[in-house]
């Protein structure tokens, strides 16, 4: 008796291991190759039938039906009316989440399951061509006149690798704006927004005598630091040929005293208790409510937010609301109109996508991505990648139209997790939110995401 | 299997174990073997393998970040000995006694926790612990004790104790029914012999019921370091390892590698480490503690 309880002890207790060590593995195995050999027979035979022939594809995208934000009501009206246009093009959607999407597409591009079309983030392109998952967009956009005029500048930035494209995108992210509350700001006796870095702490200590947590973080998702904030930060310090030299590997190093210097100054932030003290332990959706509550007089967050302050914030919260830029710093080399700017994340295609599928998909991208689509998206409050035909501006929330005004005079800089690579911006992610409560040093931090960077 | 006319044919007895068994080799063992083959070469997923042989091992040996949130699954296998077993065996001992009433209900409800899902144990807690609207942070103050409150899932020295508790509360449901099993097998004979001679209350637990369920608390030890060397959700949920790495603990680092930063060989790699320390430590703790009996 005795025995046998401790065997089966032991057993239950190595089955309870074996199945974590088995989480480790993916589930690989199931391969596209009957599905390509069929797309193959398929095109044969359909080139020679016409346009028309049926064709089915699979979607995974992160706009879910009931999602307010700007590009995803647009989406759906595109996509609509394509699905209308076009009955003979079957489209298999599988909405998600941001956050689950981005969990599911590096768990599927991990297994080699990748649908036909899906989203791509800048960080990811790497591994996605190494593996040979994705192809250049360059030959169909330019095969478009039309399309391609319509897109912004810089807005293929974070998908270019080797001089080739590798994404096409269909919004324009600002990751860096200060939120903040005039009235606010008025109160604790400051009349205009710092224009320069003293003015800044000294407008922080204003608050701070008031009562007031001057900046809302919430640092949980561990992002938010350095897309939303560093990103910025950092430009202001290093100006923008150091990033280049980073990403091209050319010699420019993160123990550069630039880049230290804009660690530092995030952390003597954090030191002079500029943020809320639970910055680690809350999320960026908690970070507004106590902006939203008028306990906070600022939070930095990219433009979606605007969609969320526009649909969530209270009349005169909202009413009080401007916008703006962090200021310039001492000897820094940056512009400080320069804003951590990209389109982030993109669309692409299944690189074993051939024939009347390949054709339909790209069709299908184009109605999500060009000018009308644009218009559409503007009207709802987002920011397209593409310049909208007409706007009616009524249409818009006056913050929109304030950050539209802000936008025209801003030089786009590369936004860090979109353009450099995911293991390095996990390093970097998860040493600011130690940098932030003073448990790592700005030199030590900078070696740590020197040495990765080096591996 | 006393009687070996009512004893179905193995070939039966092999068919009837036979699609347990495959679903078990198709879903664990085969993906472990697969796991053990990635960890031997570079792999970002995708169709680019190249073999590199032991240099993630190699790697993972010199890795502080993996031995931290070894470090920390340790702190939380030692607290949840304390605190899920600890308390679990005091709460069994008070089940005993004849002076409580409903003992049904105490029962579901300490069990209650068991049953909910990790993910919402997380959420339940992180909102205990916020700051602003705590539930832990207005009952201090309204106790008066203000001068107790800190950023407990902010201070990288105490983060890893705060998590820590709702992985106990979860559990102690757990621990006390396989506890009240066990008792419930002791023969009630030797408790009456036992009252005869004057063994009562506290006597009777510490001479009878805990030595005689000495087996189960075996048991309920290994599962403790089982379950616990692959804790996931709760922390996953609270702070996602942070801040920093403080709170990380070595499953969530073989997600992180594998799943957030592409390094689908090297998590594999971790996994395999995972699944070594964790046997030496279940293996260490029966040596340590059957060693003076006579049994394997």
């Amino acid at each position: 008796m005795k025995k046998a309880l401790k065997c089966l002890s032991l057993l239950m207790a190595a089955l309870m291991v074996f199945s974590l060590a088995a989480c480790g593995a993916s589930a690989g195995g199931e391969t596209n190759s009957s599905d390509s050999a069929a797309s193959g027979a398929q095109q044969s035979t359909a080139s020679s039938a016409g346009s028309q022939a049926p064709v089915t594809l699979t979607f995974t995208h992160m706009f879910p039906a009931g999602d307010t934000e700007g590009n995803a009501i647009a989406f759906r009206k595109s996509l609509d009316k394509f699905k209308s246009e076009n009955p003979n093009i079957t489209i298999n959607e599988e909405p998600l989440s941001h956050d689950n999407y981005e969990t599911k597409v590096r768990t599927l591009a991990a297994g080699n399951e990748l649908p036909d079309i899906f989203i791509v983030k800048g960080s990811m392109t790497s591994m996605f061509i190494e593996n040979k998952l994705i192809n250049p967009v360059d030959d169909v956009i330019n095969r478009d006149p039309e399309w391609k005029e319509a897109f912004l500048q810089g807005a293929f930035d974070d998908f270019v690798v080797d001089g080739k494209s590798y994404g096409i995108p269909f919004q324009m992210l600002n990751t860096h704006l200060i939120y903040y509350n005039k009235k606010l700001f008025s109160d604790a006796g400051i009349t205009a927004f710092p224009s320069n870095w003293s003015e800044f702490t000294d407008a922080i200590n204003k608050l701070k005598a008031k009562g007031i947590i001057p900046i809302s973080l919430g640092n949980k998702g561990n992002w938010v630091a350095e897309s939303c904030i560093l990103s910025t930060l950092g430009d202001r310090y290093t100006g923008t040929d150091w990033f280049k030299s980073i990403k091209e590997k050319k010699g420019a190093k993160f123990t550069d005293p630039e880049f230290i210097s804009a660690l530092k100054a995030l952390q003597d932030l954090a030191k002079m208790d500029a943020f809320n003290t639970d910055l680690n332990s809350i999320d960026n959706m908690q970070q507004k409510t106590a902006y939203y509550n008028g306990k906070a007089a600022m939070f930095m967050e990219g433009n979606w937010a605007i969609s969320n302050v526009i649909n969530d914030a209270p009349k005169d919260i909202l009413d009080n609301t401007e916008l703006a830029l962090l200021p310039a710093v001492d000897g820094g080399k940056g512009d400080a109109m320069a804003n951590s700017a990209g389109a982030a994340w993109a669309y692409n295609v299944n690189s074993e996508l051939k024939g009347d599928k390949l054709a339909a998909a790209y069709k299908i991208l184009k109605a999500v991505t060009d000018a009308d689509y644009a218009t559409v998206s503007v009207e709802s409050n987002a920011f397209p990648a593409s310049n909208p035909k007409n706007i009616d501006k009524s249409k818009l929330a006056p913050l929109s139209i304030k950050y539209l005004d802000l936008a025209a005079k801003i030089k786009p800089v590369p936004i860090y997790d979109a353009q450099l690579s995911a293991d390095l911006i996990q390093v970097m992610n998860t040493g600011l939110q130690e940098l932030l409560i003073d448990g790592i040093s700005p030199e030590d931090l900078a070696k740590k995401i020197q040495a990765e960077y080096e591996k | 299997m006393t009687s070996r006319t009512l004893r179905p044919k193995n070939r039966v007895i092999a068919a009837y174990l036979a699609p347990g068994l495959l679903i078990y080799c198709f879903i664990v063992i085969i993906p472990l073997f697969i796991s053990l083959i990635y960890s031997f070469y570079n792999y970002s997923g995708g169709a680019s393998m190249k073999f590199i042989g032991l240099t993630n091992y190699r790697h993972l040996i010199k890795d502080m970040d993996f031995w931290g949130s070894f470090k920390n699954n340790l702190i939380i296998i030692l607290l949840s000995m304390v605190g899920q077993i600890g308390i679990a065996l005091v709460i069994t001992v008070f089940m005993m006694s004849k002076l409580l009433k409903l003992k049904a209900i105490h029962r579901n409800i300490i069990f209650l926790p068991v049953v909910v899902s990790a993910i919402v144990v997380g959420f339940l807690w992180t909102i205990i612990y916020n700051k602003d609207f705590g539930l832990l942070n207005f009952l201090l103050k309204s106790l008066g004790l203000e001068s107790l409150i800190i950023p407990w899932l902010d201070n990288p020295k105490y983060v890893i104790i705060s998590v820590s508790m709702p992985i106990i509360w979860q559990y102690i449901g757990f621990y006390l029914v396989i506890f009240l099993a066990a008792i419930q097998s002791i023969p009630n004979e030797i408790y009456e012999s036992a009252d005869l001679d004057g063994a009562v209350g506290i006597k009777r637990s510490m001479y009878i019921t805990i030595p005689l369920m000495s087996d189960t608390l075996k048991v309920a030890v290994m599962l403790c370091i089982a379950g616990n060397m692959k804790i996931f959700d709760h922390i996953y949920v609270m702070t996602g390892g942070g801040p920093g790495t403080s709170s990380m603990v070595m499953a969530q680092y073989a997600y992180i590698n594998s799943f957030i930063m592409f390094k689908l060989g090297y998590g594999s790699a971790i996994s395999v480490g995972i699944l070594v320390l964790s046997l030496s430590l279940i293996l260490l703790s029966r040596k340590l503690w059957g060693g003076k009996n006579n049994e394997a």
